[in-house]
């Protein structure tokens, strides 16, 4: 009994504390809120949405500017960045940027847009609403939570024909049941243990649709000119608003994004707000990692732990920052003994094996590499 | 089943409200409190306990499917030049509060201050910091401070307080207004001070100070027309008598003497020579602790005493003897002792009598030590108060003669023993404003409130010894609506300029002249900024003469006094908390005193002796003069028929943390050698010492020799040599590039404790509280231990320093069931907190005890909420701004101990290898040698054969605590010499 009793409070708790269903009470609780406003903005939504037919007969505005997150890089801004710009503003204003506007990128694909007032109060509506509560939470996919449940479904119903119904014949279906149950549960807590605070492939959206490429590939700009620390501090830096603004100062208009991306960089200067990145390559609180160590004196390539970031319009994280993966490298790599005189005086012995030609390298392992308190301390 | 935001709008609101929100009270609190109260008083049955099951298994799975909070990465909007987030910067500024000055710098990262360090260019404070200037960056982020300015308790803007200020003192003009300040020994200050009270001639400055120097100054004044305090050079004595003056401890400027004092007591190389040090005293002081000779008297027996060696110093001179009662032995010979080393000895006194402090100028005056080892050319100015000023001032006040008061960072109604009388008077002033950084017994009852920097957002100037200057520079904007007091004046005395530019142009004006370095003032004042000293040239004056006294009245004033049996009271200062004003400070709180170890108290200290005849022990209760109520510390050494109380205890307003500690015995301090009456009464009071064990089991842990001793051989003391040839089951480890070692130097320690709060600074060592710490979980990572020999009312006194040895044979490491700790090929024992799963099995098998286990959550690194234990608010985001960012906060179930410093260790090597080069001698300093005003710890590289460590590490001197278990240790102790007359 006490194990079916666990087993209901796990599910109980699992179920109080999922997100998913806190997020319904709220879009209940602003559903009660102004009515005209909401029909008004309901119908900006169609119009977003391309749902009522227009005039015009062009592409909606959803086709470009995304209401939901998406992984792959639209330069286009989505609903959401335009609701923070736009909401503010005037209608005419709005009427003028959206129905024609100035700028060489949006003169280009707004070209024909023709809303009327009304329309545009109504999708200024909508944007508002998408600006104060959020863009739609989309459908709830069968996730791995869901397949757990199920699975602890299974095990409670298998536990419970096993000793009470026993509708089942065969006892060793509903043992097999239990186990393979409790088998892949288990394997998915410990595969998402293994996991946990690894972030392999993380690409969050930024603030900004900064993209490495534009700048590294495309512009040749060397990683360093931005991330000044990287060779003396332990951390690369991430450039200062006053760093972007040496070329943007100049550089207004971008080929891909046009204004409305660059204009951020001297909203935030003007407003005195500072750009709030999302952190992509995040280690645990107890390493210490210097890039000053790997760059300047190991003489890493940015590449090698980050990928190929030049290529990347959405920064990536391509490793998975593990320990394994920093160990691995430290067994493999060798250590600059023929430049750096601070290795080839302070290890002596292994400078002479060097010399004489009885060892070919040194790896980092064999001077301490491999030691605890090198990172955490 | 990971989890990103959902939304940008959930990333950008919610995100970090998760992430700081805690959920409510759940069960695991309920069983924790269970552990905190010993008592089992809620009640956990089968019900609980199985709903403690079912929510760990919960949150189990729940934490291994739990989202990755998003982290943001928010760089500056417009970086300053000289800021790289990673690298620490340092600005030279100055720290100055009462007995404590140092010149310093102000480790920031990323913009906020997180430790200080000693400025090595000062020749006063020599790189050397005490406890409380470590402590002072903490106090920088007291939750308590006053955050804007308040008229009657109302917050009020800057503009609307000006206004009412300039309104007040307008309508005040008539009426006599005091300005009580500390002294002010900075010459901006002083001048701004001016300003205002020519702005405002019915203002007068008074200046006050709780540990009063006012008998010296007149004795000075008196003797040789000079003002200032004389300054002692105890580094140019060969003999140092002190009659109850704690010069090591709190007397006048501490940091400098301990340097001083210790530069000719630490043998090495060919030095065999060290200076000898008499202390006369009733209560064991720091200094006491290490004088090499020590005589218990009763505090009214002093001026005889001084009167005597006076006269005996006379008479061997061959001068007219005076009519004073026939000396000891012990003074006789000192008499003879102080003239065979004349012009190379210092006498000194702590005495608040003038009488007192004439003749000990006379005594230095006949041994010819003025000029030669007691300078006057250029005086000390810290202490500048005159008491008589301050009593005038009182009475003023009580009888409405003055009508307004201006305090400026003083708390008379708490400090001075006149306090009940001040507060009375303040509360039927007409005007009353208070310029302070926090709240405390008198700015409470003031009508204005003027919140006054942290000297760390402050600009200023000082001048601690005539032609000595130090800058201090703001090394943060400051943090709430603040401004300093000398800006507040200039404002008010109307001067429209900033206190910054105010100083500059002083400079310009005064010291500029006066070098020839520097062609422009620009670039002058920018190297002096940078540096944060200035010195200028001494003009010596004229041969010194002693005035013409009637040293026979005198003596017959001194010696018409009557002994007497009673018990007598003896107000003293911690060197920890000192006169209370940084008591809200939770790292000083928590520092044990050098000679009871007890924190978070004071007590009443009573010599063995009585303790017997009333029948008294430690953490007994006894009631003081029939009313007050306190507990006893039975101090080896105090003098039998006195008794002695700390003050700095007792505040009752102040911030969370310094409120209702001890108690408060200021109030007590008549500065008459006032007699008490004690009383036993029931009750026991529970002390948070950190050291229950006196015994050193037999075991030569501390190994001393007397000098004659040391002279004819120096291993003397340490001839029990344990060193065995592979006797470990283990391979003894190699180490092919650094061997990482410590030396410490007892003769040199003379156990101040500034090296355990640069310790609690540089690594994040966690505050526990009183309640922890009587349960010994005490956290610090070094500690001082300190041992009494000989008879217990004569005792002799030893301290030594103990962290991690870092033993290259650990007993811990070979214990650990996950090798949590294990050995660097660099000689470090490393504590890899991460993998730490709790067992404890290395602290019980440490034989040192150095190992600290986190019984609790007190940093807030836990990741389940609700375990959290910090009785002190350290946790807070405004305290959290002092965290070392190179150091992790551990959680609660793992163990720590010193690192000896890797994060400096690895920085070290790292700017080498940036170079290109060996790691230099000397390049890396542990935050405990860093600090040490004595310089008694050495960090070094024993595989370096040319290091100083080297060199330490082979003398004869040099041995490790409890060789005989061979442990291998890479820290090492120098033997104590002692400097006892054969």
């Amino acid at each position: 009994m006490s194990k079916l009793c666990l087993f209901f409070s796990i599910v109980f708790f699992l179920l109080t504390t999922s997100p998913s269903f806190s997020e319904n009470q709220n879009t209940q609780n602003h559903d009660k809120s102004d009515h005209n406003f909401l029909e008004s903005s309901k119908r900006g939504e169609r119009l977003f949405k391309g749902l009522v037919l227009t005039k015009t007969k062009l592409k909606a505005c959803v086709s470009c500017h995304n209401i939901s997150f998406s992984d792959t890089l639209n330069w286009n801004p989505s609903a959401w960045d335009i609701a923070h710009s736009f909401s503010s503003k005037e209608i005419s204003d709005f009427n003028s940027i959206l129905n024609a506007p100035i700028a060489k990128v949006m003169s280009k694909v707004h070209a024909g847009y023709a809303y009327n007032d009304e329309e545009l109060k109504h999708i200024k509506n909508y944007l508002v609403k998408l600006k104060e509560y959020g863009t739609q939470e989309q459908k709830p996919v069968v996730n791995n939570l869901i397949l757990f449940l199920f699975l602890g479904l299974l095990i409670t119903l298998a536990l419970i024909d096993l000793f009470f119904t026993k509708k089942i014949k065969y006892k060793f279906i509903t043992i097999l049941i239990f186990f393979l149950a409790l088998g892949y549960q288990i394997k998915m807590l410990s595969e998402d243990a293994m996991a946990l605070g690894r972030n392999e492939n993380y690409a969050p959206d930024q603030p900004i649709k900064f993209s490495h490429k534009v700048h590294a590939t495309d512009n040749k700009i060397d990683c360093r000119y931005c991330h000044t620390g990287v060779d003396n501090s332990k951390s690369a830096v991430i450039p200062s608003a006053n760093v972007c603004l040496n070329c943007h100062s100049i550089v207004r208009e971008g080929r891909n994004s046009g204004k409305f991306e660059i204009n951020k960089i001297h909203a935030a200067i003007e407003n005195n707000k500072p750009i709030e990145w999302i952190r992509v390559h995040k280690l645990p609180d107890h390493v210490f990692f210097s890039h000053a160590q790997h760059v300047n004196v190991g003489k890493r390539e940015c590449q090698e732990c980050h990928g190929e970031v030049e290529k990347m319009h959405i920064v990536k994280q391509v490793e998975d920052l593990s320990m394994g993966w920093c160990l691995d490298c430290h067994d493999k790599t060798a250590v600059d003994f023929n430049t750096n005189n601070y290795y080839s005086n302070t290890f002596k012995k292994l400078h002479l094996k060097i010399v004489k030609e009885q060892i070919d390298s040194v790896r980092v392992k064999d001077i301490g590499g491999r030691e605890c308190a090198r990172c955490h301390y | 089943m990971k989890k990103y935001w959902k939304s940008q709008h959930e990333k950008n609101e919610s995100s970090e409200a998760k992430i700081t929100k805690h959920t409510p009270k759940g069960n695991l609190e309920q069983v924790l409190d269970i552990f905190e109260d010993g008592t089992a008083e809620a009640k956990s049955n089968r019900r609980d306990f199985l709903k403690l099951c079912g929510y760990s298994l919960a949150i189990t799975t729940v934490l291994s499917s739990c989202e990755n909070t998003v982290q943001k990465a928010i760089p500056y909007l417009n970086k300053p030049e000289e800021i790289t987030p990673g690298i620490a910067n340092y600005y030279a500024s100055t720290y100055m509060n009462a007995s404590d000055y140092a010149s310093i710098l102000i480790k920031t990262r990323e913009g906020r201050p997180i430790k200080i360090e000693g400025n090595n260019l000062s020749p006063i404070s020599n790189g050397a910091c005490s406890a409380r200037v470590q402590a002072s960056v903490l106090s920088l982020y007291d939750n308590s401070r006053y955050q804007s300015p308040q008229i009657e308790k109302e917050k009020v803007s800057w503009d609307k307080f000006d206004d009412s200020i300039l309104k007040a003192l307008d309508s005040q003009k008539e009426n006599k207004i005091a300005l009580l300040t500390p002294t002010i020994f900075s010459p901006s200050t002083r001048k701004a001070i001016k300003y205002f009270t020519d702005a405002y001639p019915n203002i007068k400055w008074i200046q006050y100070d709780t540990q009063s120097a006012s008998a010296i100054l007149q004795a000075q004044k008196l003797c040789f027309g000079k003002d200032g305090l004389p300054d002692y050079r105890f580094n140019k004595a060969n003999l140092i008598v002190s009659f109850d003056a704690d010069f090591l401890g709190t007397w006048l400027n501490p940091s400098e003497y301990i340097k001083t004092y210790t530069d000719t007591r630490k043998l090495s190389g060919s030095l065999n020579k060290m200076s000898r040090h008499i202390q006369f005293e009733s209560r064991m002081s720091l200094t006491g602790s290490n004088a090499d000779e020590r005589h218990a008297i009763k505090p009214s027996e002093l001026n005889l005493l001084i009167a005597q060696l006076y006269n005996e110093i006379v008479i061997l001179k061959g001068q007219q003897k005076h009519d004073v009662p026939e000396a000891t032995k012990i003074i006789k010979e000192l008499a003879k002792d102080l003239l065979e080393q004349k012009s190379h000895s210092v006498v000194v006194s702590g005495s608040q009598e003038l009488n007192a402090q004439i003749l000990i100028n006379a005594i230095n005056y006949e041994l010819e030590n003025f000029n030669s080892s007691i300078n006057l050319e250029n005086p000390l100015l810290n202490h500048q108060a005159i008491d008589e000023d301050m009593d005038q001032l009182i009475d003023n006040l009580a009888s409405g003669q003055v009508k307004g008061l201006i305090c400026y960072h003083t708390n008379p109604v708490y400090s001075h023993p006149k306090g009940e009388k001040i507060k009375k008077a303040i509360e039927s002033l007409s005007f009353s404003l208070s310029i302070h950084e926090t709240p405390n017994e008198t700015s409470s009852l003031m009508k204005y409130i003027a919140p006054d920097n942290h000297y760390l957002e402050s600009w200023n100037d000082a001048e601690i010894k005539k032609d000595s200057y130090s800058l201090m520079q703001p090394a943060i904007h400051p943090l709430f609506d603040t401004r300093q007091f000398q800006a507040s004046l200039l404002k008010w005395s109307g001067q429209d300029v900033d206190y910054h530019k105010f100083i500059m142009k002083h400079w310009e004006e005064t010291l500029f002249p006066s070098q020839t370095l520097y062609t422009n003032f620009k670039s002058y004042w920018e190297h002096t900024l940078q540096e944060g000293i200035f010195q200028t040239k001494t003009v010596s004056g004229n041969k010194l003469k002693f005035a013409e006294l009637d040293i026979i009245k005198i003596l017959e004033a001194i010696t018409q006094k009557k002994k007497t049996n009673r018990i007598e009271l003896q107000i003293y200062e911690k060197v920890t908390i000192g006169d209370g004003s940084m008591a809200n400070n939770p790292w000083l709180q928590e520092m044990p005193d050098p000679i009871s170890k007890i924190c978070w108290d004071n007590y009443l200290n009573i010599s063995p002796k009585q303790a017997k005849e009333l029948g008294l022990e430690t953490g007994n209760m006894i009631k003081l003069n029939g009313d007050l109520e306190l507990p006893v510390y039975i101090l080896p050494g105090q003098a039998y028929n006195t008794v002695s109380i700390a003050m700095g205890y007792g505040r009752t307003i102040c911030g969370k943390v310094g409120k209702d500690v001890g108690f408060k015995a200021s109030h007590l301090n008549t500065n008459q050698h006032s007699s008490v009456t004690l009383e036993k009464i029931e009750g026991h009071f529970d002390f948070a010492m950190t050291q229950t064990h006196h015994s050193m089991e037999g075991r030569a842990i501390v190994r001393e020799a007397n000098l004659d001793e040391y002279q004819k051989n120096p291993k003397a003391g340490n001839d029990h040599k344990h060193e065995y040839k592979n006797a470990g089951i283990y391979k003894e480890p190699e180490f092919p590039n650094h061997h990482w070692g410590l030396a410490i130097d007892l003769n040199a320690c003379v156990g101040c404790g500034a090296c355990t709060i640069a310790c609690q600074a540089e690594n994040n060592v966690p505050i526990v509280g009183k309640k922890e710490v009587i349960r010994a979980h005490e956290m610090s990572w070094i500690r001082i231990d300190r041992y009494f020999s000989g008879d217990e009312n004569e005792p002799g006194v030893v301290f030594q320093p103990v962290m991690c040895q870092h033993c290259d044979n650990a007993p811990c490491e070979n214990v650990c069931p996950v090798a949590a700790t294990n050995h660097s090929s660099e000689g470090l024992n490393q504590m890899i907190y991460n993998r730490c799963i709790g067992t404890r099995y290395c602290g019980n098998n440490c034989p040192y005890k150095v190992r600290r286990f986190n019984w609790f959550d007190y940093t807030q690194a836990d990741s389940i909420p609700n375990n959290l234990h910090d009785p002190t608010g350290m946790t807070l985001d405004l305290s959290r701004m002092v965290l070392n960012p190179d150091v992790t906060i551990r959680a609660k179930g793992v163990i720590e101990k010193c690192s000896m410093c890797v994060q400096r260790i690895q920085e070290g090597k790292l700017n080498a290898k940036l170079e290109g080069r060996k790691v230099k001698d000397g390049d890396i300093k542990t935050a405990c040698q860093q600090t040490c005003p004595s310089g008694a710890i050495l960090f070094g590289d024993l595989n370096d054969k040319g290091s100083d460590l080297f060199k330490l590490a082979s003398s004869d001197r040099n041995y490790h605590l409890l060789e005989e278990i061979h442990t291998l240790p890479s820290v090492s102790y120098l033997t104590k010499i002692r400097n006892k007359k054969s």
